[in-house]
């Protein structure tokens, strides 16, 4: 998602703002002088300068160009391209969602499994990731660490 | 790399201790018959953490079946305790909670009350101290509340906890207690008791309201000296710091407590079990042993007794929180 | 003498010798592990400290976080991950040395100056305490302002890309840490009602989504990068020697100010290592190096952070005041185990003081062997598949963000950072300037407004103490300095006309 100056320093400016807008609305503190609104109009008011000097283009100079690679990217991403990138943070939620009931060793299982094809890996390769991965870590945080992971409907045997 | 890795593996495994494998036990449907929840809703390593540890390790001992300790972090609180609160009542899941509880609903945070538990038993009570620099002129309590008096609304400085701390309100409730406005003494907000120490060596403040235990390394390290304790008698573990109501003649008590409690309707034989077990582990000299060394204060309730201690302490804090103006429903 | 002779039959039991093994090789895997950090290793090994006796249990969390301080280095350097924000803030320049071929010089710099940056600070532990106490009781609410303000500044001098996105970058990372109730004023600001807010937002998450989180997303949309030229890692320390001599200047002022940074209550390791870096930077001959692959940085800030974490247990056992997180979960242990802070940690229980230093000195010599095995075998993971790895990583982030306060919550803002660490890094804002905003923000915030509590609104009093003077100058010089750089330059420029 490269977007331009222009743009990233629009949305600093607004988020500034809003920033300077909801910090206003905050009540003064009884016993303190500098309330708890003085931080985030400060944030904000220093949010909307640099906003406002990224998109007029101020300090482009100085950044160093990645190295653009024309190959194409393996796995998803050839198929829906730039969009795969969200792959990663739906599967987080995915797992705060099911985890509890599912358990943990389907839930993380399913995790590995998709994100190992989605980078592009057979499907040998990303069952045998699924199938490892999934009771190495239970082992280690529940057993070592006695950190509790959810059992759902395929608690670990051990 | 072998043996370092098998070695580390058994050392591991020794440490671990007690596999969380459930034990059948003998007679089914005797409580407990598999692993329970201990819910703390503070951060390991402090102090509720620590007296929830023991307590838990007692009880694995007294009732046969592990009690595993979980830190339930975040929202100052909020989520441990509505994670205790929200637990299925069946015994399995309980949890140590804080005199927060009383606090939390006055300044609108929640809708939790101590009415939202089943109170097991009341283990601990830590009462604030009034600490000064070293090199403070004042020796005695009285010295202390008649400069308080002399002095100007706002001049002198107070710190020990956040704003609307449970440290904070026991210096709002002295106030009251001597007739005075609750912010006569300006509160300066500190991120717990040992920074707040930090400033009243380094002269940034001129009180300090935490408890004695928090103020002991200081005061051992000969920069802080105490003054009294709000505690209707005095701590055994600092037997020369007189009570409020010796010193000054203010009767004027408060305190950080923790208990154990568990999610509301909770079944009566298995409250009163573990009601019992936990009078058991109160008694025992491994327990006195871990609060004596911490100084944390002994101090017992049962149920009913931990239910109408916490009704005084919510009526208290609540009156301590509107004077200082902290109330927000 | 007999205290020494007794603190060292203390630590030459079995109990204690299989505990800093343990924990060592512990430390050394949790902070290698991408998603995992070093106080993530330190608060799960709490439980674990109840079933030993004291000196194990202390030694423990010595070792495990001396270890992970340093492997949080590894993922770092390897795979752009750093696992402690401390390591945030010169990954960048060594992966690009790992980029160029020279892994093995990165990640030697990291392990040999961290280990000698360890026993410096445990020298100075054992010989300075005092004077660090006095140093640290001396700090005031005004001087910590001008230092975490001076902190924060060094996100602009460390950046390479421009230095106005460094510091919307990190302005973000502050209004981040407004969230919550944690601010002096005790009032819930931008909660919108959740109750998982109302503590704030903490740095664990924030770092974890930012770094591996964005950094697997990435890898989603990119063809994988050319393959690390697959050559026997040449040893890892033979060139440490070298850039000892080079860098020697460097290396003591990394010392000298991790130790002192690290003696201040509520600064760290994190802390430590920016400054340093930044400090590299600033003092540097080449500065245009910097960001390239260049191993002065890595000398200054490596021996920072670990320095750092010995400075941090002067005030933790003088006056129980924790240095920073891992100190406060230490401090726990400290008390849990009957050795409370404080003088009769030096008098009474003097050889058990003692014997704590010894286990520093022994678990930062331990570091390197154990360092080097751990690189070594790092590499061979690196020549892992990505399909493989990057999938795993995705799981230790849920996993591990999740066992600290066992809240899902957590695992909700590590995929938020990821997201917000995909597209700043897109369009050329440093997401570790992010990072250090939020490890800053509250900090900044606090000391500001206590401080004009107690100075009942005047603002003299920020400058009139006179370590609080020192740091304003410092601060405000290093402020106007690119300005007096930049009108210097235009004036030159226009003389010959």
């Amino acid at each position: 998602m490269h977007l331009s100056d222009r743009v990233t320093g629009t949305i600093l400016i607004v988020l500034g703002a809003l920033a300077f807008w909801g910090g206003s609305l905050l009540p003064a503190v009884p016993g303190q002088n500098v309330g708890p609104a003085a931080f985030p109009m400060v944030i904000g008011g220093g949010l909307m300068i640099c906003g406002a000097l990224i998109a007029i283009g101020i300090g482009r100079s100085f950044e160093a160009p990645g190295p653009e690679r024309s190959e194409a990217p393996p796995g998803l991403a050839s198929r829906i391209g730039g969009l795969a990138a969200a792959l990663p943070p739906l599967l987080l939620i995915f797992y705060v969602l099911v985890a509890e009931r599912l358990g943990f060793l389907p839930t993380a299982a399913i995790i590995l499994l998709v994100t190992a094809l989605a980078l592009g890996a057979g499907w040998r390769l990303a069952v045998g990731v699924a199938l490892i991965g999934p009771p190495a870590v239970h082992v280690v945080f529940h057993n070592l660490l006695r950190v509790p992971l959810p059992a759902g409907i395929l608690p670990a045997p051990w | 790399m072998t043996l370092i890795t098998r070695r580390g593996a058994l050392a591991a495994g020794a440490l671990a201790g007690i596999a969380p494998l459930a034990r059948p036990a003998l007679g089914q449907a005797r409580y407990p018959n598999r692993p329970v929840q201990v819910i703390v809703p503070w951060g390991a390593g402090g102090g509720t953490d620590a007296t929830a540890r023991i307590v838990a390790a007692l009880l694995e001992r007294e009732m046969g079946q592990p009690f595993n300790v979980v830190n339930r972090t975040g929202g100052s609180g909020v989520v441990g305790h509505t994670a205790i609160a929200q637990a299925t009542p069946d015994g399995y899941t309980i949890g140590m909670i804080t005199v927060e509880i009383c606090m939390m609903h006055w300044q609108g945070l929640t809708q939790l009350t101590r009415n939202s538990f089943t109170p097991l038993a009341l283990m601990n009570e830590d009462p604030p101290g009034v600490q000064v620099n070293a090199n403070s002129p004042h020796r005695d309590i009285r010295s202390l509340a008649d400069a308080i008096r002399a002095s100007p609304a706002g001049r002198l400085r107070a710190s020990g906890t956040g704003q609307g701390g449970i440290w904070h309100l026991a210096l709002a409730g002295w106030l009251g207690a001597m007739g005075l406005p609750a912010d006569h003494v300006r509160w300066v907000p500190s991120n717990g008791a040992a920074p707040a120490m930090q400033e009243l060596a380094a002269g940034g403040v001129d009180i300090v309201t935490c408890s004695v235990p928090e103020a002991r390394a200081m005061i051992e390290a000969g920069r802080a000296r105490s003054l009294a304790i709000m505690a209707p008698q005095r701590n055994p573990q600092f037997p020369n710091v007189p009570t409020l109501k010796e010193g000054l003649g203010v009767d004027f008590s408060v305190g950080a407590w923790r208990g154990m409690a568990g999610p509301l309707n909770m079944p009566t034989e298995i409250a009163q079990a573990l009601t019992a077990a936990l009078q058991r582990v109160w008694n025992g000299q491994e327990f006195r042993d871990f609060m004596n060394a911490r100084g944390f204060g002994l101090v017992w309730g049962n149920a009913a007794e931990f239910a109408a201690h916490m009704e005084r302490a919510d009526g208290t804090l609540g009156a301590a929180m509107r004077a200082a103006g902290i109330v927000r429903s | 003498m007999n205290t020494l002779l007794e603190a060292f039959s203390m630590i030459a039991t079995t109990e204690v010798a299989v505990a800093i093994l343990a924990s060592a090789v512990y430390g050394m895997v949790i902070g290698a592990l991408p998603g995992l950090t070093a106080t993530m290793a330190t608060a799960l090994l709490v439980p674990i400290t109840f079933y030993l006796s004291p000196i194990a249990a202390i030694a423990t969390i010595i070792t495990a976080s001396a270890m992970a301080i340093f492997s949080g280095d590894i993922p770092g350097a390897l795979m752009r991950i750093p696992g402690t924000p401390a390591s945030a803030a010169y990954t960048d320049e060594a992966y690009a040395l790992t980029r160029k071929g020279q892994a093995e010089v990165a990640l030697g710099a990291a392990l040999w100056f961290s280990a000698l940056g360890g026993i410096f600070g445990a020298v100075a532990l054992m010989i300075l305490a005092p004077a660090l106490a006095e140093m640290a009781l001396s700090f005031s609410t005004y001087e910590y302002f001008w230092l975490f303000f001076l902190g924060l500044m060094c996100a602009t001098l460390v950046a390479r890309s421009s230095p106005i996105k460094a510091i919307a970058a990190a302005l973000l990372g502050l209004l981040i840490t407004c969230i919550g109730i944690q601010n002096p004023g005790g009032v819930p600001r931008f909660t919108f009602g959740f109750t998982d807010l109302l503590g704030g937002i903490e740095v664990l998450p924030a770092l974890v989504g930012v770094f591996a989180v964005s950094e697997i997303m990435r890898a989603l949309t990119s063809a994988p990068p050319p393959p690390i030229p697959n050559r026997r890692l040449g040893s890892i320390l033979s060139g440490q020697w070298a850039l000892t001599r080079r860098y020697k200047k460097q290396m003591w002022r990394g010392n000298v100010v991790g130790v002192l940074v690290g003696a201040l209550p509520g600064a760290g390791a994190d802390m430590a290592a920016w400054i340093a870096y930044a400090n590299s930077r600033r003092f540097s001959k080449e500065p245009e190096k910097f960001g390239t692959g260049h191993p002065e940085g890595l000398v200054e800030s490596g021996s920072a952070n670990n320095a750092a974490l010995a400075g941090g247990w002067v005030p933790a056992t003088l006056f129980g005041i924790p240095g920073d997180t891992i100190t406060a979960i230490a401090i726990g242990v400290l008390y849990m185990k009957g050795l409370n802070p404080g003088p009769t940690l030096f008098t009474e229980k003097a050889s058990s003081m003692y014997a704590l230093y010894m286990v520093f000195i022994i678990a930062n010599i331990l570091m390197i062997p154990l360092g080097i095995v751990m690189i070594r075998t790092s590499r061979h993971v690196l020549r892992a598949p990505r399909a493989a790895a990057m999938p795993i990583i995705l799981l230790l982030c849920a996993v591990g963000t999740f066992a600290i306060g066992n809240n899902p919550f957590a695992i909700v803002l590590v995929a938020v950072f990821g997201v917000l660490g995909f597209v700043m890094e897109r369009n050329g804002f440093p997401v570790a300037a992010l990072v250090l905003g939020i490890v800053m923000g509250t900090m900044v915030e606090h000391n500001f407004v206590t401080s004009l509590i107690k100075s009942d609104g005047e603002l003299l009093p920020f400058f009139e103490r006179p370590v609080s003077a020192v740091l304003a100058t410092m601060t405000i010089a290093a402020l106007l300095w690119p300005v007096f750089v930049w009108l210097l330059r235009r004036l030159r420029q226009a003389r010959p006309a």
